[in-house]
C-alpha cells in the first residue's frame, strides 16, 4: 500500500505519524489533565470509564498533543532548540469481538512470491512511541485482551510470536483504554487481571457552565443557547434508570447546537438530536419534548 | 219511648260475657243516650250483644265496640253508625281481634275518611282475612296502623297498598305484617305525587323480586330525596319498568341510580332520565350502568357531548350488547376513547407517566404524581383535594383537570402547576436553613438578632421554618407574607429558568391577576397584602393604590421585587418577609381615607433596591406606624382583617410540615441510640403543629384540638417512617444486583394492564392491577435435595443441553482476512497463479464466535389448587430417570427409596418446583437468559407477581432460597401475569424470547367470569395475552397438568403451542425436550 500524503483528493496518514497538528479545544473538569501526565511520566497505563460522548477520546486528543508539547519541551530544552509544537502520535484502535491478536500485533501478507509481515498498529504505536487508544475494550474478546498484558505492567513489551520477537516499548509510549460501564451486559466485564494493570478515571458529563462552554464552542452557537441545551441535558440525564439507558451525551447536545446554529429551530432540533436519538419509547419521548419546550421557547 | 229500650232485659244478657263488656257499656250508654234517640238505643245495644255472641272470644270486640262508641257517634247520624257497628259484626265473624282492631282504629280513623267511607275500609280488611291466624293478624294490623296510614294516603291509595300487601302476603305474611306496620313511615317520606308510582313499583317487585320489599321499604323513599321533585314519579316508573322487565337487581337500581342522580346538578335531571328512559328501549340492563357512571361522565364531558357520547354507546348496544353493556359501564376501550375524544379536559391518569418523568427531569429526584386526595387522606395535615401541593417527596394534583376550551391549553395548565410545585423543590424552598446567611442583605440578617433578643425556648423547634416563625407575634400573617415572597421567588426563577414555559406560564399568572380585587378597594392592610399578592404575579398592569399607602407600598414593592432574582435564596425571602411583616404589621386595617387613590405600575413600583436605603425607609415607617398604630386617627375604625385569598395555581405551600416530615424522616433512618440524643419529641411535634399556622382545623372544639394534634402527630410520625422505609428500599435496589438480603415488606411495585373482554370485542382499560414483587427467601433444602434426588436426571440434562448450545467458536474458512492461512487454500492459490490463473486471495480462515440468543420467561402458576396432590395412583415407577447402566442404576434405586420413605405425597406446586430447578440448571450450562416468576392473587386489583429470578439477575444462594418459597397462593388470573411477562420480555433484546406457562387448571379468578360460571372470559382473556406475546415477537408455551385441560387449551393456544401432560411425573423431562424445540 502505498504511504505518505497523497496528492490532493485526499488526505492519509501513516498510523504513527497522525499527530494533532493544533491544540484540541478541551477544558478540564477536574483534575484530570494532572493524573494523565503524571501517569504517563511514570508510565502507568489509564482506563478512561465514562457514559458514551463525555468527552473521553477529546481528553485523550489533547492529552497527545500537550505531551508532545511537554516531550518537545524536555528534547528542545536538552537539545537547546525550540519547541516545535506538535502533539505525540495518536493510534486509536476500535475493538470489537472479531479483533484479533493478528489485528493487533501484525501478520504475514502474501505479496508477489513472497510472505511479507507487516505490523499492526498496536506494534506500531509501541515502536514509534505513541499513545495507543484502545476505544470500547470490553467489546474485544477476552483471548485478545491478554495479548496487552505485558505492555501494562513493569515489563512495557510487546510479544511478537509469529516472528519470533519481542517488542521494547518506546519511552513515550502510553496505552490507554476506554470503557462504558453503562450499558456493558453482565457477560461483558473486565477481566481483574486486566482492570488490575490501570488506573482507573471515571468521567462524567461535564457540569453546566463546562458543558455550555464546550456546546458553544463546539456547536457554534451563543451562550444561551448552549446553556439551555446544557440544561436540558442536565435534566435528561436525571431520567437515567427513570425510563433512560442513558443519559444524553455532549455529543448530541453539541449536535443539537449544530443544527440550531444552522437554522433549525431550537425545538426541532432537540427532537431529531436528543428526544429521537435517545428513545424510541413514545411515553419517554413525550416527556423529554415537554422538558425541551419547557426551556426552549 | 222509654219502654222501648229495655236497659234491664239488655243488662240481664249482658251478664253473660265478661265484666268488661257491661262496663264499657255503662260507659258507653250515658254518651248513647244524649246522642241516639231511644229505639235507635236499643238497636245499638242489640249490635253490641251480637258481636258478643258471636264466638267464643268475641265479647273482646264487644268491648271494643262500646268503647268506641261515644266517640264514633258523636261523627255520624244513626244509620251510619249501624252500619258501622254490622261492619264490626261481619269481622268478628270472622275473627274477634280483627274485629276489635277495627273498633279501637274507627274514632281516629274517623279523621281522615267521611263516614260513608268506613265500608270502603273496612272491606280492604276483610280481604285481607283468609280464615288463617296469620291473615288474621296482618287484618289487625291493617286497622291498627290506619290512623297512621290515613295521615298519608287516601283512600285510593290505601286500597293499593293493601294490594300490594296481599300479593305479598302470598309470599311472606311475616313481611307483609312488617311492611305494613312500618308503612306510614315509608310514606311520610314520599311526597303526595309519588306515592301512587311508589306503590306501583311494590306492587311490580311484590310480584316479581318479593325479597326486593323490604329494603325497598327501608331504603326507597330516602332515595328519593336525591331526585329532582317532578323527576321521583317518573324515575319511579323507570324502575318499574325495569323490574317489570327482569331487570336483575330493582333495589341496587333504585339506590345506585338515584344516589348518582344526586351526585348531578338536579336541573339536568330531565335530561338524565330521558336518556335512561331511551335506553330502557333499547336495553333495560344497561340503564342501571348508565345512570351510576353518568357523574363520572358528566365530570369529563361538557353538556352537549354528553349525548354525542351516550348516541355512540346506544350504537354500540344494538351492535353488541355486551359491548354496550361495557360502554356504559365505562369498561371498554372504546368507550374511553369515546370519552376522551369528546372532552377537552385532561385526566391525571392519562397524563402521569408523562407528567411524572417531566418531574423527575426537572427535578432530579424519584418524585411521583399522585391525584390530591391521595395526600388529604393521608391526614398529615393537607386538607384539600383539589390544590396542588407538594409533601417534599411526591407531587400532587388535581385528578381531572377542565378550565379551558382545550386540551392542549388544560394540559398546559397541568404543566404550569407541577412545575411550579418541582420548582419549590428544585428551587430550595424547604431547604430554609434558620442560621444560613441571606445572600441579598449581606451582613444585616435580621432573623439572629430578633431571635438573639426573644428567646423563648420553651419548646425546642422542631424545623427551622418553624423556629423562623416562631420570631413573629402574628404566625399566620408572617405564614402568609412568607408564602407569597417565596413563591413570587419561584415563579420568576421558573421563567428564568425555563423560558420555553414563560409564556404559559405568564399567561397563567395573568388569569390570576384578573381574578383578584382592586387594592384600593380594600382596607389598608389587606391593601398592603393584595398589593404583595400582585407583585409577586409580577402584574405588569396599571394598579390602583391608596395614596396614603404610598411609602409603604414604595417599600414592599422594593423588597419583594429584591429576591425576583435568579440568584436569591430562600433565606432572602425569609428577610424579606422579617421586613414586610414589620410594614405590614404596624400598618391598622381600616378604611383608607376616600378618593385618595393614585394610579401605579409594578414595574415602576420599588424602583430602590439599594438595601440600605430601604432599611431607612423601613424604619422610618416603622417610627410613623408606632405612632398611630395604637389608636386609629380621626375615630377610623379598624375593621376585621381578611387574609388575602388564595392564588389557585399555586396551591398550598406548607413548609414547615414538609420540613418536618423530612427531619421525622431522618430521625427514622438513624440508629435508637442516636435517636435518644437528637431525634424529634411528640410533645415538640404536638407543639409545632398547634403553632403551626398551615393546619386549618376546621369547626374543632377545643377538647378536639388536642385529640387531633394526637393524630395528626401519630399519622406524621407514621407516614415519615414510611417514606424512610420507601427510600432506603430505593437505594438498596439501585445497587443490589447480586444482594442476597431479603427485602421485607417491600412495597409492590404496580403495574396496570387491560384485559380483553371478549363479548364486548374490546379491551377493558387499565383493568387489571399487576403488584410485582421479590420473592421472600426461605432456606436452600428444597434446591438441593432436588438435585441430589434427581442427580442421573440432571446429568443427563446437562449433557442434552450441552450438545444444543451450539460451538461458541466456528471456523470460518474462505476469507480475506483472517487469524491464520489455511494451507490447503495457499496452495491451491500459489498452483492457480502457476497455471496462470487468477489465484484466489481468500486464504484465511478465522474463529466466529457464536452466541446463543435467547431469553425465556418462566411464568408458575400458584393458584390454591397446586395443593392438590399428585394422583398417587398414576404413580408408577418411571422410566425417565432409569439409568441403563448397573452401578448408576444402583445408586438411584437408593436415592430413589428414600425420596419415597421422605415424602408421602407430591404437591402439583412441587412438581413445578423441582422442573424449576432442572431448568435453572440446565440453562445455566447453555447460558440462556432467563427469568422465573410465580403468579397468583385475588381479584384484579391484586394479581401478586412475584420475582423468583428476574431476567438480568445473576443465578445464585438467594434464587434457590427463594425458590422454597414458592407456595399455593390464590387465585389464578393469567392475562396480566402473561401481560406482564410480555412487559419483561420485551425489554431484552435477545433474538428468540420464549414464554413459558406453567400451570396446573384454568385461568379463574374472582370476576374473571361471568357470574363465575363462565369459564370462556377467563379463556379468551388468556388466549389475548398470548397473542400479544407472539405480536412482540415472543414464542408463547403452555404447560398444563390439568386432565380436562384440552378444550380450553384449546380455546386458548389454538394455533399456538400447548401441551397437556398427562404423567405429572414426567414434566422434569418433558419441559427440557419442549425447550429445546421450542428456542432451536
Ligand atoms: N471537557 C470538555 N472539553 C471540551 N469538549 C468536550 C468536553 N467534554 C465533552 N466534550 C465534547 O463532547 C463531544 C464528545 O466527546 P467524545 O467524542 O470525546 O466522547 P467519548 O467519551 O469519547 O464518547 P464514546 O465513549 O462514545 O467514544 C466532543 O465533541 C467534545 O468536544
Ligand atoms: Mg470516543
Amino acid at each position: 500500500m502505498p504511504a505518505g500524503k497523497s496528492k490532493s483528493l485526499y488526505r492519509q496518514y501513516i498510523i504513527e505519524e497522525y499527530i494533532l497538528p493544533e491544540e484540541p479545544f478541551y477544558i478540564p473538569v477536574q483534575d484530570e489533565v494532572e493524573i494523565f501526565e503524571a501517569a504517563f511520566e511514570q508510565k502507568i497505563p489509564v482506563l478512561l470509564k465514562g457514559p458514551t460522548g463525555c468527552g473521553k477520546t477529546r481528553f485523550i486528543e489533547y492529552m497527545s498533543w500537550k505531551l508532545g508539547q511537554r516531550v518537545a519541551g524536555k528534547k528542545a530544552s536538552k537539545d537547546g532548540a525550540r519547541a516545535n509544537g506538535t502533539g505525540l502520535p495518536l493510534v486509536t484502535i476500535a475493538c470489537h469481538e472479531d479483533l484479533t491478536a493478528s489485528d493487533l500485533v501484525g501478520r504475514y501478507l502474501l505479496e508477489g512470491q513472497e510472505t511479507k509481515w507487516i505490523d499492526g498498529p498496536l506494534a506500531r504505536a509501541v515502536k514509534v512511541g505513541a499513545i495507543c487508544y484502545l476505544d470500547e475494550i470490553v467489546e474485544a474478546r477476552k483471548d485478545t485482551t491478554v495479548l496487552i498484558h505485558p505492555l501494562t505492567d513493569h515489563r512495557r513489551m510487546l510479544p511478537v510470536e509469529k516472528r519470533g520477537e519481542i517488542l521494547e516499548a518506546h519511552d513515550n509510549f502510553l496505552l490507554v483504554m476506554s470503557y462504558n460501564p453503562g450499558y456493558q451486559s453482565t457477560l461483558k466485564d473486565l477481566k481483574h487481571s486486566t482492570r488490575q494493570r490501570f488506573v482507573s478515571m471515571e468521567f462524567d458529563y461535564p457540569p453546566r457552565d463546562i458543558e455550555t462552554e464546550v456546546i458553544a464552542h463546539e456547536g457554534g452557537v451563543g451562550r444561551d443557547i448552549a446553556m439551555n441545551l446544557a440544561k436540558l441535558g442536565e435534566k435528561v440525564r436525571h431520567l437515567k434508570e427513570h425510563g433512560l439507558e442513558e443519559g444524553v451525551s455532549t455529543r448530541l447536545l453539541i449536535y443539537a447546537a449544530k443544527l440550531i446554529s444552522s437554522g433549525i429551530p431550537a425545538r426541532r432540533a432537540c427532537q431529531t438530536s436528543v428526544v429521537w436519538a435517545l428513545t424510541d419509547d413514545h411515553e419517554v419521548q413525550r416527556s423529554i419534548e415537554e422538558v425541551t419546550s419547557t426551556i426552549f421557547p | 219511648m222509654e219502654d222501648e229500650y229495655d236497659s234491664p232485659s239488655l243488662e240481664a244478657e249482658l251478664q253473660r260475657f265478661p265484666a268488661s263488656v257491661v262496663s264499657e257499656y255503662h260507659k258507653a250508654e250515658r254518651e248513647a243516650k244524649r246522642r241516639l234517640r231511644p229505639e235507635d238505643l236499643d238497636a245499638w245495644a242489640r249490635e253490641g250483644i251480637a258481636i258478643a255472641q258471636h264466638s267464643f272470644r268475641s265479647w273482646e270486640a264487644a268491648t271494643e265496640y262500646f268503647r268506641a262508641t261515644p266517640e264514633v257517634a258523636a261523627r255520624m247520624a244513626f244509620p251510619q253508625l249501624l252500619s258501622w257497628a254490622r261492619w264490626g259484626r261481619s269481622l268478628s265473624a270472622d275473627s274477634p281481634v280483627v274485629s276489635s282492631s277495627f273498633f279501637r282504629a274507627s274514632p281516629q280513623v274517623l279523621n281522615y275518611i267521611e263516614p260513608e267511607s268506613i265500608g270502603r275500609w273496612a272491606t280492604y280488611g276483610k280481604g285481607l282475612y283468609k280464615g288463617t291466624w296469620k291473615s288474621s293478624s296482618l287484618a289487625s294490623t291493617y286497622f291498627e296502623s290506619s290512623p297512621r296510614l290515613l295521615q298519608f294516603l287516601n283512600l285510593n291509595e290505601l286500597e293499593e297498598l293493601i294490594g300490594f300487601i296481599d300479593t305479598l302476603a302470598e309470599k311472606s305474611y311475616d313481611l307483609a305484617n312488617e311492611c305494613l306496620a312500618n308503612a306510614d313511615g315509608v310514606f311520610s317520606k314520599v311526597e303526595p305525587p309519588d306515592r301512587r308510582s311508589f306503590l306501583s313499583l311494590a306492587a311490580v317487585l311484590a310480584r316479581s323480586n318479593w325479597r326486593d320489599i323490604k329494603p325497598f321499604f327501608e331504603n326507597g323513599s330516602r332515595s328519593l330525596v336525591y331526585l329532582e321533585k317532578s323527576q321521583r314519579s317518573r324515575f319511579l316508573s323507570l324502575a318499574e319498568r325495569l323490574a317489570k322487565d327482569g331487570g336483575g337487581n330493582a333495589i341496587g337500581f333504585l339506590l345506585d341510580a338515584s344516589a348518582a342522580l344526586g351526585e348531578i346538578d338536579q336541573s339536568r335531571h330531565v335530561q338524565m332520565l330521558g336518556m335512561a328512559e331511551r335506553l330502557a328501549d333499547v336495553c333495560p340492563p344497561a340503564v342501571g350502568e348508565f345512570l351510576r357512571n353518568a357523574p363520572q361522565v358528566l365530570v369529563r364531558v361538557k353538556d352537549q357531548y354528553l349525548e354525542l357520547w351516550f348516541e355512540e354507546g346506544v350504537k354500540i348496544l344494538r351492535e353488541n350488547e355486551d359491548g354496550g353493556l361495557a360502554f356504559f359501564r365505562l369498561e371498554s376501550g372504546r368507550g374511553e376513547r369515546v370519552l376522551e375524544s369528546l372532552t377537552n379536559g385532561v385526566q391525571l391518569d392519562r397524563i402521569k407517566e408523562i407528567m411524572t418523568m417531566y418531574c423527575r427531569a426537572l427535578s432530579g429526584r424519584p418524585v411521583e404524581l399522585l391525584p390530591t386526595q391521595d395526600l388529604k387522606e393521608r391526614g398529615i395535615g393537607w386538607n384539600s383535594s383539589e390544590q396542588p401541593t407538594t409533601e417534599g417527596n411526591n407531587i400532587y394534583l388535581p385528578a381531572f383537570v377542565e378550565r379551558y376550551g382545550s386540551k392542549e391549553l388544560n394540559f398546559g395548565w397541568f404543566k404550569v402547576i407541577a412545575t411550579h410545585q418541582v420548582a419549590h423543590m428544585e428551587f430550595g424552598s424547604f431547604e430554609f436553613q434558620f442560621e444560613r446567611p441571606s445572600s441579598l442583605f449581606a451582613d444585616q440578617d435580621q432573623r439572629m438578632v430578633i431571635a438573639g433578643a426573644s428567646s423563648n425556648g420553651a419548646h425546642d423547634p422542631v424545623t427551622d421554618v418553624q423556629r423562623f416563625f416562631d420570631l413573629f407575634p402574628d404566625r399566620q400573617l408572617a405564614a402568609d407574607i412568607f408564602t407569597l415572597v417565596e413563591d413570587g421567588r419561584i415563579d420568576h426563577r421558573v421563567k428564568w429558568e425555563y423560558p420555553g414555559l414563560r409564556k404559559a406560564y405568564e399567561a397563567v399568572q395573568r388569569e390570576a391577576v384578573a381574578q383578584r380585587q382592586e387594592p384600593n378597594t380594600l382596607p389598608l392592610r389587606e391593601s398592603l397584602m393584595e398589593v404583595l399578592v400582585r407583585l409577586s404575579l409580577e402584574d405588569p398592569d396599571v394598579l390602583t393604590v391608596h395614596a396614603e399607602l404610598r411609602e409603604h407600598i414604595e417599600a414592599i414593592a422594593s423588597l419583594a421585587k429584591a429576591v425576583q432574582r435568579f440568584d436569591a435564596t430562600v433565606e432572602d425571602t425569609a428577610e424579606v418577609t422579617v421586613r414586610i411583616y414589620d410594614i405590614v404589621s404596624q400598618t391598622p386595617n381600616m378604611e383608607a381615607i376616600p378618593e385618595e387613590s393614585e394610579e401605579r405600575t409594578t414595574d415602576e413600583m420599588g424602583q430602590s433596591p439599594d438595601m440600605e436605603a430601604l432599611q431607612q425607609l423601613i424604619q422610618e415607617l416603622q417610627a410613623g406606624g408606632k405612632g398611630q398604630g395604637d389608636a386609629p386617627p380621626k375615630g377610623r375604625v379598624e375593621e376585621e382583617y381578611n387574609r388575602p385569598q388564595r392564588v389557585e395555581f399555586r396551591g398550598e405551600f406548607k413548609p414547615e410540615l414538609v420540613q418536618a416530615l423530612e427531619n421525622l424522616k431522618q430521625d427514622a433512618s438513624k440508629s435508637e441510640s442516636d435517636m435518644r440524643q437528637t431525634g424529634i419529641s411528640p410533645e415538640d411535634l404536638k407543639q409545632m403543629l398547634q403553632n403551626s399556622a398551615e393546619i386549618e382545623i376546621s369547626e374543632v372544639e377545643q377538647g378536639e384540638i388536642d385529640r387531633s394534634m394526637g393524630m395528626f402527630v401519630d399519622n406524621l410520625i407514621n407516614e415519615a417512617a414510611k417514606q424512610q422505609a420507601k427510600t432506603q428500599q430505593g437505594t438498596q435496589f439501585a445497587h443490589s444486583s447480586d444482594d442476597d438480603q431479603p427485602l421485607a415488606n417491600q412495597e409492590p411495585e404496580t403495574f396496570l394492564y387491560d384485559e380483553w373482554d371478549f363479548r364486548a370485542a374490546d379491551y377493558k382499560p387499565r383493568w387489571c392491577c399487576v403488584r410485582e414483587k421479590r420473592m421472600e427467601e426461605g432456606t436452600q433444602d428444597f434446591f438441593d435435595k432436588t438435585l441430589k434426588s434427581h442427580s442421573f436426571l440432571v446429568a443427563k440434562l446437562k449433557r442434552q443441553f450441552e450438545m444444543l448450545a451450539p460451538e461458541k467458536l466456528r471456523k470460518v474458512k474462505h476469507l480475506p482476512d483472517g487469524d491464520e492461512y489455511d494451507f490447503d487454500l495457499v496452495v491451491e492459490s500459489v498452483i492457480q497463479r502457476m497455471a496462470g490463473d487468477t489465484p484466489t486471495d481468500k486464504v484465511y480462515w478465522r474463529r466466529n464466535k457464536i452466541q446463543r440468543d435467547v431469553a425465556v420467561a418462566f411464568l408458575l402458576d400458584m393458584s390454591a389448587s397446586t395443593a392438590e396432590a399428585v394422583d398417587e395412583a398414576r404413580r408408577q415407577f418411571d422410566t425417565w430417570d432409569f439409568p441403563d447402566d448397573p452401578r448408576d442404576y444402583m445408586a438411584w434405586l437408593r436415592t430413589r427409596r428414600e425420596e419415597m420413605s421422605r415424602r408421602t405425597y407430591k404437591r402439583i406446586i412441587d412438581i413445578e418446583k423441582e422442573s424449576t430447578i432442572l431448568f435453572i440448571k440446565a440453562l445455566e450450562a447453555i447460558g440462556d437468559s432467563y427469568g422465573i416468576f410465580g403468579f397468583s392473587g385475588y381479584g384484579r386489583e391484586n394479581v401478586e407477581f412475584y420475582v423468583i429470578k428476574d431476567l438480568d439477575e445473576k443465578f445464585g444462594d438467594h434464587i434457590k432460597r427463594r425458590i422454597d418459597k414458592i407456595t399455593p397462593m390464590h387465585a389464578t388470573r393469567m392475562g396480566p401475569a402473561i401481560r406482564h411477562a410480555i412487559t419483561k420480555l420485551d425489554r431484552q433484546e435477545a433474538r428468540t424470547k420464549v414464554l413459558f406457562l406453567l400451570s396446573d387448571g384454568r385461568p379463574q379468578d374472582r370476576g374473571y367470569s361471568r357470574e363465575g360460571v363462565e369459564k370462556e372470559y377467563a379463556v379468551h382473556d388468556t388466549r389475548m395475552a398470548l397473542n400479544e406475546a407472539r405480536r412482540k415477537k415472543i414464542v408463547p408455551f403452555c404447560l398444563t397438568v390439568d386432565r380436562s385441560g384440552h378444550d380450553y387449551l384449546k380455546t386458548m393456544c389454538s394455533d399456538m403451542g400447548y401441551e397437556v401432560v398427562t404423567d405429572i411425573h414426567s414434566l422434569p423431562e418433558r419441559l427440557p425436550a419442549l425447550y429445546r424445540r421450542l428456542t432451536l
